[in-house]
């Protein structure tokens, strides 16, 4: 048990029926993340890593068991309650970036500030600051299609911290990514860990996974490993 | 001076009184030449200037009668005229009479009747039983332009098929167009942005492109409209417009379009957003 659970899993499943069957994508699956903690969830392609983390994120909604975050149990909440905690809580981080094609760098990042409901001058001035922090500064008026994949993950970076989650997920945030810019972002992660972020990591990346404190490893939907790497 | 003789084909009696009166007299054979007012596509084909003699026959090989083309008639924006390839020559009645040897018979004339008493005259004459009927120029114009108000409903016809037809057009392209945004809405949904942000900016992208579509759709129809007026007004050689853009089919066809535009972006982004982003993407 963590000390100062942030967000507990208990004995949570996720089944996708089928027509005569079902598939049990996550079976009885419970875990306690801390404040602070970098976690790396690992295992097999199809072992459960991504729905998991999409429960986690309340992005889906398990078959059974519950997941606490804060002590709030999101898996009672509707759809709007949970696209709102996902915008003021959560940060995500995708492996194919989803930046929005339109949009520069700054304005990606501004988008859910936006929604949220930030005052324009301290949004700018945090898309300008997160910029400076992911080493983009420069950039701040070019699109996706004009940055490169590292550039583009660290813009998809900046845009899940705008609105200061207290919680970082990432879905295989180096899959797309050469060794030397998935560095880039596993040095990014280490430094956001240092200051204090809470960090939720599926990969496949090997050094990705060592960079994390903790490596929970799965298989066919359960954790079979919970420990450092 | 130059003469020239020409088969006369069409003969309009400009009817006047005064011409009547004087008519009734017969013209000498010696009296000065007579003006008359040609069809300006007369003189156009033929060459013809004012000041020009001109001899008239009423047919080919018949007796002719001698004048001077004293004015140019510009033909009016009449659909009724549009297909006749024929001349028209405006004589004064007593000459008429002579070069058609038809003496004082008239087939049509017209009665000017003062203003509010057209409906009284008109009675007053048919109780007479002269022999002919009396019509109000506004019911001869109706019963003579059936064929254009039919014509007129057919084109009607066409354009609401027309109409229909782009609506669901326009619809199909906007779901397609959400449709490829199904990634970017995913992303969105994922991210926090919430159901109705999403719709609204849909929606007011789709109103945009309406607007857009609808300004460009303007242009363009300007275009055509002016080419095809062109086009059919030197062909039949008339003033009559063939092609009307009037401010209320702008005004129209603007609302239409930002109303279907809306419509479809509303619908479209309905769908996108009822789903769940996790099935957006396909997962």
């Amino acid at each position: 048990m963590s000390p100062d659970p942030m967000l507990s899993a208990v004995d949570v499943s996720r089944d996708y029926p089928l027509r005569r069957d079902a598939v049990h994508a996550v079976r009885g699956v419970s875990l306690e993340v801390a404040r602070g903690e970098y976690v790396a969830i690992v295992g097999p392609s199809g072992c459960g890593k991504s729905t998991l983390l999409n429960l986690l994120g309340a992005i889906d909604r398990p078959t059974g068991g519950r997941i606490l975050l804060d002590g709030r149990d999101v898996t009672t909440l509707g759809d709007r309650e949970a696209t709102d905690l996902r915008l003021r809580h959560i940060g995500f981080v995708f492996q194919r970036f989803y930046l929005m094609p339109m949009l520069t760098a700054a304005e990606n990042i501004e988008l859910p500030m936006a929604e949220a409901g930030a005052a324009k001058a301290p949004r700018r001035a945090r898309v300008r600051e997160l910029l400076e922090y992911v080493g983009l500064g420069e950039r701040a008026g070019h699109r996706p299609s004009e940055l490169s994949g590292g550039e583009q993950q660290r813009v998809a970076i900046a845009r899940a911290l705008a609105n200061a989650p207290s919680l970082l997920l990432a879905d295989e945030p180096t899959g797309e990514l050469d060794a030397k810019t998935g560095h880039e972002i596993i040095d990014l992660f280490a430094r956001l860990n240092a200051e204090g972020m809470t960090l939720l990591v599926v990969t496949h990346d090997a050094a990705l996974a060592r960079a994390a404190r903790r490596t929970v490893h799965m298989l066919d939907g359960r954790v079979v490993d919970d420990g450092t790497p | 001076m130059r003469e020239m003789r020409l088969p006369l084909l069409t003969c309009l009696a400009a009817a006047c009184a005064l011409a009547t009166t004087a008519g009734a007299q017969g013209v000498p054979a010696a009296a000065p030449l007579r003006t008359i007012a040609v069809d300006e596509r007369l003189v156009e084909d033929a060459g013809i200037r004012i000041g020009d003699t001109i001899s008239l026959a009423a047919r080919a090989g018949g007796p002719t009668t001698r004048a001077i083309v004293g004015a140019i008639t510009r033909r009016g924006a009449d659909p009724s005229e549009v297909a006749r390839r024929d001349y028209k020559i405006r004589l004064h009645l007593t000459q008429l009479q002579e070069l058609v040897a038809y003496e004082d018979r008239v087939d049509r004339f017209a009665v000017l009747a003062t203003a509010g008493n057209a409906d009284s005259a008109r009675d007053a004459i048919n109780a007479q039983g002269f022999g002919f009927r009396a019509h109000l120029s506004k019911d001869v114009a109706v019963q003579t332009s059936q064929t254009f108000a039919v014509i007129s409903r057919f084109n009607r016809a066409i354009g609401v098929i027309s109409i229909v037809a782009s609506a669901i057009f326009l619809l199909c392209i906007m779901l397609l167009k959400v449709e490829e945004r199904r990634r970017d809405v995913a992303a969105l949904r994922l991210l926090g942005i919430s159901s109705r942000t999403i719709w609204r900016a849909v929606v007011l992208e789709a109103s945009c492109i309406a607007l857009l579509g609808s300004g460009f759709g303007l242009v363009f129809g300007l275009v055509v409209s002016r080419l095809i007026n062109a086009h059919y007004q030197e062909v039949y050689r008339t003033p009559l417009l063939f092609s009307l853009l009037t401010p209320g089919t702008v005004a129209f066809a603007i609302a239409l379009s930002v109303v279907l535009g809306i419509g479809a972006g509303g619908l479209a982004a309905r769908r996108l957003t009822r789903r769940p982003p996790l099935s957006l993407l396909g997962r």
